[in-house]
Order: structure tokens, then sequence, then C-alpha cells
């Protein structure tokens, strides 16, 4: 039977529609699993007014069937299959006639049985009891409260529609009723609308200016734009995040095409796009890569037959171009130099200063890179980037625009006149913003990134302001990822942990103790972040572990050493080496003194061919390893397995002489020390 | 079409649904939600209706009369019920009816905003309503004030006066809108305008406003520990546009921006605890 649930609410925002969605089907998936109602599968549509969702559902629970096992079959019944007092005693203890018992077959032979039915509930009375709980349990982002309402929930709920099998489903949410009937548009059509089932809800809905698809919403939205701008040969400039939030924030999209004054492109595109994209919802207008004096905007209604919308948006927009232009040639009167000299007045976080202190951190950090990545040309420029990176936060233009917070600073350093790469480096130092942003382009950029995020991220967990929990206040987490990003995609090979000492080195007065313990904390924390990185990409959890866990002293490496892991598993060496290796960690587990090896004392065959064995495998494998060849050197360690299985075969490594005991171990253990250089076998799982 | 006529209608609108029409406050304020009529009654669970239209002192968005849509003083309608009804939005759309907007000829939006006032701890959730594109209100359901939960929920709907008389007029510059039929926005407010910037960004005595904020602030913990919270509350909103002052001055560092809201915040809070026991005892 069809069921569908429509919860009508005043406008949410898109993450929380969205959220709120996945939400629904899940809860009612589990519901209906927990009380055994079949269902086929359950889709969920959404606009900013109303959450819905449909599905099948069968019209009952299934039956619920129960064996009771009575007396073995041969004390119930005589060869003749007449029943004994045995038989009869049950059957009259479970209230059933004789002939109603049944015959089960057990593992101890068959038995007489009762088998008792217990008929399935009808589907509504199950979802009249869970509905209720399930629409009070969604959480969101931020909730509110409103009007009497003991409820929390995105937004103030206005209605809710319930059919199943055709019928309304009646409950209570907070103090709402459901219903039978929802509304169309708010504006353009608020009428009353009681549909039988889904398809007709849809199509009446339609009719009353409202696309309940969101799907479908943006492709409108897409091929509107599209016709629009075909006279004109240009297109939208690409931007998901904007698309996806008007593709619900719509329920009737119409796309208008709006112009501005020409001289409002001596604007920069960043500019002009935040203008129009921050508070009023435009796109920008391409030709190629050149833009245009054009808007396209989506609007909540069927048409703009008296183009006031179009005109109205052009009005609003012209204001705020007008505002913008006045920033930029007000804060080109004041070289960026100079409003550097103002960071000291900028706070930072207290206990770490001011931004002017975080600026001189960041050059110390940034001629350091600069110097060990071999960038050595790049360290003048690099340093220049990090006097001038953080003088845009005193600018009129990052004042009303904070996203542009970077590229500002960038853009006003190219007028001013600054090589590429210094005034790159400044506008790319955010960036990535995200895991689905763009790493810096320039080297420069990619250097003073990673050097202004480790700053912050130090600090942070220096002064005990770090990640916990959900709290993540000074986006530690984000910056993480942003760095490791870096360099994975920048393949960078770079010695991570003493990276760490520099920086420590650099807050010298600030953290005087404790900087072993800030620095442990810190790696622990990037070890998590690269682990949620690996596993997003799609890796073995255990491989993840295996590669991580000889440490991230080389992060670049530690990923080389995890692609080594992915790219061998299904070799037909991997397993038994791993057992192998498992092996050698058992027998070492309680050895906490580490022993040196005195190749006099193998007097056995087999340890001396092992440690002949070893040191050539060793020899070999470090320079691969110091090369970054982790495959290769996961190769050669393979040929170890066998001459370690003979020697386990045929030496006691807990020999009665000591002297020979620990020279074993310490084979052992050299063994294993070039084994955990590879990965940390002992984290990878193997199937039986 | 003039901003007076504006006013009426919405006063006319509101009264029509229960609200009392209350005076614009005699202090200087940030926003109407700061006034008493506003801060107090949302505390305590009585219901309440209230609009009025309060004059909003910003000194960091004055222009010199030279920016024709920023000004140091703007002005609000304010409209508070409490609990918010159920068809709020639907009366806020016919008030828009009443001005003479035909809304199937507009874009009318309530695009995500939720507001917060450190000064006077107080939070909410809602939307800036954009008509074609143009920000004329703010709507929310306030969820928190002076610290305190406010339960029932009040809804607070803020137009700007301004902004909402320039679309009516069709206007491009705020001077330029009518006040009534033969003054204009220009006349009444200009030389205002280029005053007050003046004396918020260039003339303020620093050392003055700092040493009355102090006072004013030891002033304000004196008449709470005496239990006279309407007085101490209008101490604290004196402190709020000291502050404000200060800040056009440029005389207030990030850190110290944090310390000085938070210590009008704690008299505020203290405010609101005292007075929300006293409501419950009475």
């Amino acid at each position: 039977m069809e069921f569908f649930l429509e919860i009508n609410t005043e406008e949410m925002p898109s993450s929380h529609i969205k959220s709120g969605l996945s939400q629904l089907e899940d809860k009612l998936k589990e519901d209906l699993r927990s009380s055994s109602i079949s269902f086929s599968r359950i889709n969920s549509y959404g606009t900013c007014r109303r959450l819905v969702v449909v599905g099948n559902f069968a019209p009952e629970q299934k039956d619920r069937v129960e064996d009771i096992i009575g007396p073995p079959k041969i004390a119930a019944f005589d060869e003749d299959g007449i029943p004994k007092a045995a038989a009869v005693g049950f059957a009259k203890k479970h209230g059933l006639s004789v002939e109603k018992l049944v015959v089960l077959k057990t593992e101890r032979g068959e038995y007489v049985g009762a088998r008792k039915i217990t008929k399935g509930v009808p589907t509504k009375d199950i979802l009249k009891e869970s509905l209720p709980k399930i629409i009070a349990s969604l959480s969101f982002p931020k909730m509110m409260r409103w009007g009497e309402n003991p409820l929390r929930f995105s937004r103030p709920i206005q209605n809710v529609l319930c059919i199943f099998g055709e019928k309304p489903l009646s409950f209570r949410v907070g103090e709402v009723a459901s219903s039978d009937f929802t509304t169309g548009h708010k504006i353009f059509s608020p009428k009353k609308i009681r549909p039988k089932n889904f398809s007709e809800y849809r199509k009446a809905l339609a009719e009353h200016h409202v696309v309940v698809e969101q799907v479908k919403r943006k492709h409108m939205i897409l091929k509107q734009a599209e016709k629009k701008l075909l006279s004109l040969g240009a297109q939208i400039y690409p931007d998901e995040e904007l698309l996806d939030k008007l593709s619900f924030d719509v329920e009737s999209p119409h796309v208008i095409l709006g112009q501005f004054p020409e001289e409002y492109l001596k604007l920069p595109l960043e500019v002009l796009s935040t203008a129009m994209k921050e508070g009023q919802n435009l796109f920008s207008v391409v030709k190629g890569k050149k833009q245009l004096p054009y808007f396209i905007g989506v609007a909540d209604v069927p048409k703009d037959s008296k183009t006031l919308i179009q005109t109205g948006n052009q009005r609003v927009l012209k204001a705020r171009l007008e505002d913008a232009k006045f920033f930029w040639n007000q804060d080109l009167k004041i070289k960026l130099r100079k409003r550097a000299e103002e960071l000291d007045r900028v706070i930072y976080q207290e206990k770490l200063g001011s931004y002017e202190d975080k600026t001189q951190r960041l050059k110390k950090i940034a001629v350091y890179l600069a110097h060990k990545l071999e960038a050595g040309g790049e360290k003048k420029s690099v340093a220049e980037a990090a006097e001038l990176c953080k003088a845009d936060l005193l600018t009129e233009m990052v004042r009303e625009f904070p996203t542009l917070q970077g590229q500002v600073g960038g853009l006003y350093a190219r007028e001013e006149g600054y090589l590429a790469n210094v005034w790159k480096a400044i506008y790319e130092h955010y960036q990535p913003l995200s895991m689905d942003d763009a790493v810096p382009s320039s080297f420069s950029g990619a250097i003073l990134s990673i050097g202004d995020k480790l700053d912050s991220i130090v600090g942070a967990i220096g002064i005990g302001m770090g990640v916990s929990g959900s709290k993540d206040p000074f986006g530690l987490r984000r910056n993480a990822q942003g760095i490791c990003k870096i360099i994975l995609e920048k393949k960078i090979d770079l010695a991570f942990s003493r990276l760490v000492d520099k920086v420590l080195a650099v807050y010298s007065e600030v953290f005087e103790k404790d900087k072993e313990d800030i620095k442990k904390r810190c790696l622990e924390f990037f070890k998590g972040r690269l682990q949620h990185i690996f596993e997003n990409q799609g890796f073995r959890y255990d491989l993840v572990n295996a590669a991580i866990s000889p440490g991230i002293d080389n992060i670049y490496y530690t990923y080389l050493r995890l692609k080594a892991l992915d790219s061998l598993k299904e070799s037909a060496h991997f397993e038994p080496m791993i057992l192998i290796a498992k092996r050698v960690n058992n027998i070492l587990r309680n050895q906490s003194q580490i022993y040196k090896i005195n190749s006099e004392l193998f007097f056995e065959k087999e340890e001396r061919e092992l440690y002949t064995t070893f040191t050539i495998i060793r020899d070999n494998t470090l320079d691969m390893i110091a090369e970054g060849d982790f495959t290769k050197a996961q190769r050669m360690i393979f040929r170890i397995r066998s001459p370690i299985n003979t020697f386990f075969d045929h030496v006691l490594v807990m020999a009665d002489d000591k002297r020979l005991k620990r020279n074993r171990l310490a084979l052992l253990q050299a063994i294993s020390k070039l084994l955990n250089k590879i990965a940390d076998y002992s984290q990878i799982v193997v199937s039986d | 079409m003039s901003i007076q006529n504006l006013i009426m209608n919405l006063q006319k609108f509101w009264a029509a649904q229960g609200c009392y029409l209350a005076q614009s406050y005699d202090l200087e304020v940030g926003a109407g939600t700061m006034t008493p009529d506003t801060f107090f009654r949302v505390l305590d669970k009585r219901p309440w209706k209230v609009a009025y239209v309060q004059p909003s002192r910003r000194p960091t968005d004055g222009r010199f009369g030279l920016n024709p849509h920023r000004v140091q003083k703007h002005f609000q309608y304010q409209v508070i019920m409490k609990p918010s009804p159920s068809n709020i939005q639907n009366l806020y759309l016919k008030s828009l009816t009443s001005l003479g907007i035909s809304l199937h000829d507009h874009d009318l939006r309530f695009d995500e905003d939720n507001w917060e006032s450190p000064t006077i701890g107080a939070w909410g959730v809602g939307w800036q309503v954009l008509l074609d594109g143009l920000e004329i209100t703010q709507f929310t359901y306030f969820q928190q004030a002076g610290g305190i939960d406010t339960f029932p929920v009040p809804v607070e709907i803020t137009y700007g006066l301004e902004r909402l008389e320039m679309f009516l007029e069709g206007k491009d510059n705020l001077y330029d809108l009518n006040w009534s039929e033969d003054v204009t926005y220009r006349d009444l407010r200009f030389v205002e305008e280029s005053e007050f910037s003046e004396y918020n960004f260039n003339q303020a005595d620093v050392k003055l406003l700092k040493k009355s904020f102090d006072m004013n602030i030891r002033e304000g913990q004196k008449m709470i520990d005496r239990d006279l919270l309407l007085p101490a509350y209008d101490i604290c909103l004196k402190c709020s546009h000291l502050f404000n002052l200060l800040d056009s001055r440029g005389a207030i560092s990030v850190t110290e921006r944090v310390k000085t809201i938070s210590q009008i915040r704690i008299l505020v809070n203290q405010i609101a605890e005292k007075y929300t026991s006293r409501e419950e005892t009475a």
C-alpha cells in the first residue's frame, strides 16, 4: 500500500532539508524493519517548505510464527498414530485439539509441537504510534521552538499530511494534528489540496505552482538560464553551492536575466561575483573567461510579466556594486605594507597574540619550508607574502565581504605591482577551504597555506583549545585536512614532525614547557585526520591503520606506504607475509629489552642464512624506502618469508643458552624494525 | 506616498491584530529589540503584543550624508507577538498587501538569517525577508534574551522603514524619499547625518566616553543590587551606545571589544535573571 507523508513548514535552510530527508528515510526504514513490516523502496522529496517521503508498505506486519516443542514423537503417538497421554496433555495445555499438533524435526529427532501464529498488527496502527516519535526525533544543526509548542524543529511546522492506502492517518506531532490536505504555493496558490495518493499530490501541487522534485527544479533553473543566455552566447559562472541552495529555496523556479552598468566590470571577478551571490543569491554571467555585465537570478514565481522583479534586483545590485567600487577605490589608497603595520592592534587570539605576532611566526615557518623543500628561489617572495598576507583583514572590502579574505589581499598586491608568486601566495593562502576546494596553484601559496594552518593548529592545541567531540572552534579539522590535501596533491616530501618542532620553536615564548606533549597531541590529531581522508578515499581501514601506525613523519610517504599495501593486497605473498610478521611480533611482544646482533654467535645453518638474507634485503630496501618506492621495497621484503619459516622450523629461539637466545631475539628485533618501516602488519586483518 | 503614510498604515494594520501601539523609546538604541517594550516583555510568561517605530542609531554606519543608503540613524518598525501565532507569516504577508504591494507581481522570499545580539545575550532563528532582492524585514523567533530561554516563544518582525519606502516610491536614494507630502527625508535628516558622522567618527571625546562607560557600568551594578531593574537596564542601553561611539572612533581593539561587550552583557543577564524570578514569585 502506498504511504506518503508531507511535513509542511516555514522556510527551512537547504542544508536542513537534505539532512531532514535522509534522517526521515533512515528512521522510517529502521522502524519498518523492527516492526517486521515489509516495504519496497522509499523516496524522498523536499522544498524549503516541505519534507516529503513516499513508499510502499505491506498493509500489516508479518504474522509471527512460534513453535513450541512438546514431547518426542515416539512418546506422543503409538505406531498407529493414536495419540498417547503425553500428546493429549500437551495439546490441552496449549489450548489446541490433538489434530492441530505438528511434527517438528530437531537435531535430537522428531518431536511433537504446537505452532502458534500471532496475526500481524495493521501497519497503520504501528505508523500512528511511531510517526510522531520519528518526526520529533529529527535533528538539525540549529533547532528552534515556536509559540507554546514543546517540540524543537528546524522551523515551525505548519501542517502534516499523511496518507496510507489512500486514507488519511491521524496522529499528533507536538501541537499539530495530522490532516488530509496540503496547500499550494504560499503566495500564488495558497489553496487546500486533498490528494488521495502521491501521484495526485504531485500533479495537484504542480498545478498550484509547486514542483516537488528538487532534481526537476534544478534542471528547470539550468534550462531556463541556458535559454535566457543563448542570444548572448554566454553561460552562468558555475556555482554548485548556490545552485543547490536555490533549487531548494524556490518551489516555482523562474529565472530572470538582469543587467548592471558596464563601469562595474572594472571590479575584479571575485568581488563582483561575491557581491552578487551574498545577500542577493545571483549568478555571474561569463562568456568564455570574460565576465559580462549581466546576472542570472532565480525567483519563486510563475512569471515576471511586468519585469518588476528584474528591475528591482537590478536596482539593489547596482547599490551593492556601488558600495563595492567605493571600497575598492578607498582600500587602494593605502598600501598593503602600510596596513600590515597596523596588525599589532588586531588580536588573533588572546594567548597567542596579535596578527602581527602571527605574521612574524608565519614568516619564519614559511622561510624554513622554502628552505627544506629546496625552493630557495621562493624564499624572498614567500617571506614577503607572509608579511603582507594578513593585511587585508584591515580593508573595507574584507570587512564587507569576509569570505573574500586572502583573495582581496592578493588582488590588491597585484594592483600594487608585486610579483606573481607574491600576490598569488597571498591570494591562495587560505586554500583549500574544504576537501572539495582546490589547493593553491602556486608553490609559494602552498608553502604559505601549510605554514598558516599549522601555526593555527599548534597554537590552538598548545593553549588547550583544540578539538573535542563535535566542537571545533578554530576549524582545526578543516585546517589539518587542508594541509594533508596540499601535501598529497603536490607530492611534498617533507619531514613533518620536524616541521612541527620548528613551529613549536617559533612559538618558543608562548610554550616554554610541554613542547613534547603538544607535539605528541598534534601528531595524534593529524593521524586521525589522515585516517579520515584515506578511508574517505576508499582504502581498507586495516591497511590505513597499518600504513599510519609506523608514524607520519612524512605524510606523503605514509600515503605511498598505503598505496603499496593496497596494490599488493591481492598478491599471493601478501597474507603469508602478514602471518609470519605477526608471528615475529608475537615472540617479541614481551621483550622489553633491545638486543644487539653478534654475527659470530649464529651457529645453526638456518639462522646464519636468515641473517645473511636479512642484511641483503635490508640494504636494498632502505634505499627504496628513502626514495619512496614502497611497492618495490614491499616486494623485496616478501623474500624474507621463506628463510624465516625455515628458521622457525629448525631453530629454537628461546634457547637455554642465554647468549644464543638473546642473539636470536636480536635478529628478530632487527627484522621487525625493518618490517615496521613498511607497515605495521599487526593491524592488517587476514581472513581465515 | 510617504514614510508617514507607511507608518500610519502599519500602525493601523498591527493595531487591528491586537497590538498595543507603543511610542518610540527615549534613549539611543541600536535596534528596536533593545527597548524595554521588547526586552522585558519577551522574558516573562504572559502574552504580549506590541508595535512601535524606533529610531535606531549605529554610529559606524554614518556616511556624512553622502551614501544613498547608509545612515547612522534609521527608523525601524518593530512588532512583537508572544506567543508567536501560527499564522504569523500570513499576517506579515497581509501587512505588505495593506501597504499596496501586489505580491503576485514580485518575488518575496524568506532567506535564512539568524539574528544575534551578544550585548543583550539574545539570539533567535529566522530570516531576512527579500522583496525582489531587497532586504525589507528581519523576521525572528526569539529563543533567548538576557541569557534566558524565552518561552512562550515571541516572534519579532522588524521592518526597515527607509528600505520599504524606497521600494514603494521606486527611488535609489533615501534622501529623496518623502516623509510627508511636502517634507523630504533630506530636509529632515541630511544635516543631522553629516554633523553626527563628524561627531561619531572624528570629534567625540574618547577619554570622556571611556570614563562615562566605566562610571555607567558601576552605576548599573549598583542599581541591580538595589533591585531597580528598569533604571539599571536604561544604564545598560547608555553603555551600549557609548560602546558604539567608541567603536566608531576606532578606539576599541578586537580583544577590548569582546571584553567591553561582555561587561554590558553581565549586567543585562543579571537584570534578566532578577526580572524573571520576580515575575515568577509575583
